[in-house]
């Protein structure tokens, strides 16, 4: 299992090496030497591992029932990773507060697409210790300075104040001065995105 | 072979590789040469060791020692909130409201027992069993909106949590995991394709015997009996009306635990999945039955 080898952890020194080999709460139960190999075995002390033969007749000492296609093995596939994150299905409600993207954004003439992992692409970036935040929209297709505009107006709406805005036209991306993510996701829900 | 065809043998071959940028240039051969350790009189004097001193004999002083000094490391009192902090047990935090998120994007099937093994499976919520991390704690943040009905399994759940999750008719049940058995819950995957037994769970620590046995946290170790009057006292409490769910649809899935022995759902330890095959190994010796079944 997880291999933990260089962890500072006196805790995590338990398991190094260890858990790729046989768990602590198992026993090797898999094999059993026989009664002639171990008397090979014992017959000669050998100081060198190198130059000790191989341990002959060794036997599967346990059964086995090898059942194919088992019951069980709905319990195995839903332990198995996704290969690729699953898509929204839609339902009457969200309470959380996750928000769906509607079919009529795509007739503005701009864009916000979604994120992998069905989320609205707006950032809070903190720099110089906490003292400038940037509010940060990116994945934007379309109009960028229509958007701009649009955004500019409802955040000066919002707030009573002017907020400075920065549009990145060839990296798709705007930047408002300021940390206005909740505002931003709130008129992107708004538009549809 | 003239110097025209070397000409043309570089071009032809440029021709095929990928332009030259500073990714993929290097010195000529030989242009370098390492420092060589001066002798005599002009270069062979200290040898970037310095001069006196613990640097020249190379024999440095043991870490915190301050050549005398009341050391810093002892100048301040010690702080007994932190004796034995490399023994406490860790419970990263998963807040009800993310629980919800998670429902809400289909990251967890609300239709199948949940535990730690498909709140990790979401790839929203990680562990690391190796830093004395032993599961989830299940927050209440959110517990307002949480609306699902749900059959869940954490490690540690506050008593307003239990409320939460009981008021929208769900079930909830905290259980112990040994680091091993996390190590498997956390990926599943890894351990089928080692070709090992699934091991046994083991039973908790002393001092977490009477948290995973009491009915008021829920424990997996403590009398259903119990549990389900203490249901009804915690409504009362909180003032909901309990649902019951021996009516509800899905009553099958909502009684759904897991053995105290057992660390995945529906498999047993001591069986073997084979992913390639897609078969499953089950032991017939009855001293492996034994051994597992204890």
């Amino acid at each position: 299992m997880a291999t933990v080898w260089r962890s500072q952890s006196a805790f995590a020194r338990l398991f190094a090496g260890k858990t790729g080999q046989i768990l602590n709460n198992a026993t090797d139960l898999g094999t059993k030497l026989g009664p002639g190999s171990q008397s090979a075995i014992l017959a000669r002390k050998y100081s060198n591992y190198a130059h000790s033969p191989f341990v002959t007749r060794v036997k599967e000492q346990y059964e086995y029932e090898i059942v194919k296609n088992p019951p069980e093995w709905a319990y195995v596939q839903r332990l198995l990773p996704f290969d690729t994150i699953p898509a929204v299905t839609p339902k009457e409600s969200y309470p959380s507060g996750w928000v769906p993207p509607k079919e009529e954004a795509k007739s503005l003439p701009f864009f916000l697409s979604r994120t992998r992992n069905h989320e609205i692409p707006i950032y809070l970036h903190i720099t110089f210790r906490g003292i400038r935040k940037i509010t940060k929209i990116k994945r934007i297709e379309g109009d960028i300075w229509l958007m701009n505009e649009e955004i500019k107006s409802y955040l000066k709406e919002k707030n009573n104040r002017y907020v400075e805005t920065r549009v990145h036209e060839v990296g798709r991306f705007i930047e408002a001065k300021g940390d206005y993510v909740n505002q931003l996701v709130e008129w992107a829900h708004s538009k549809g995105f | 072979m003239g110097s025209r065809q070397i000409t043309e043998k570089s071009l032809s071959m440029l021709r095929s590789l990928p332009r030259i940028s500073l990714g993929n240039i290097r010195d000529n051969p030989n242009c370098r040469k390492p420092a060589k350790r001066g002798r005599a009189q002009h270069g062979g004097d200290k040898h970037g060791a310095g001069n006196k001193g613990s640097g020249q004999r190379q024999n440095f002083m043991r870490l915190g020692y301050e050549t005398g000094n009341n050391p810093f490391y002892l100048r301040v009192p010690q702080e007994h909130y932190y004796r034995g902090h490399h023994l406490r047990r860790e419970y990263p935090p998963l807040t009800l409201h993310e629980l919800q998120r998670m429902i809400d994007k289909d990251r967890v099937d609300v239709n199948q027992p949940i535990d730690i093994a498909s709140i990790v499976k979401s790839g929203i919520y990680n562990f690391f069993p190796d830093q004395k991390q032993f599961g989830v704690n299940l927050t209440d943040e959110g517990a307002d909106l949480f609306t699902a009905k749900i059959n869940i399994e954490v490690q540690w759940a506050s008593e307003l949590v239990i409320a939460a999750i009981e008021k929208n008719g769900g079930v909830i049940t905290t259980a112990y995991y040994d680091p091993h058995s996390l190590f498997l819950l956390k990926n599943p995957k890894k351990f089928f394709e080692s070709g090992q037994a699934i091991p046994r769970r083991m039973i908790p620590p002393p001092d977490a015997i009477e948290y995973y046995t009491s009915a008021k946290t829920r424990g997996y170790l403590a009398d259903p009996e119990e549990i389900s009057k203490e249901r009804l006292k915690l409504s009362q409490k909180y003032g909901y009306n309990l649902p019951d769910i021996q009516k509800e649809s899905n009553y099958q899935m909502l009684c759904e635990r897991k053995d105290p022995r057992q660390i995945f759902y529906g498999l047993e330890p001591g069986w073997v999945v084979n992913l390639k095959d897609e078969c499953i190994l089950k032991p017939k010796d009855q001293e492996l039955l034994k051994f597992y079944n204890t």
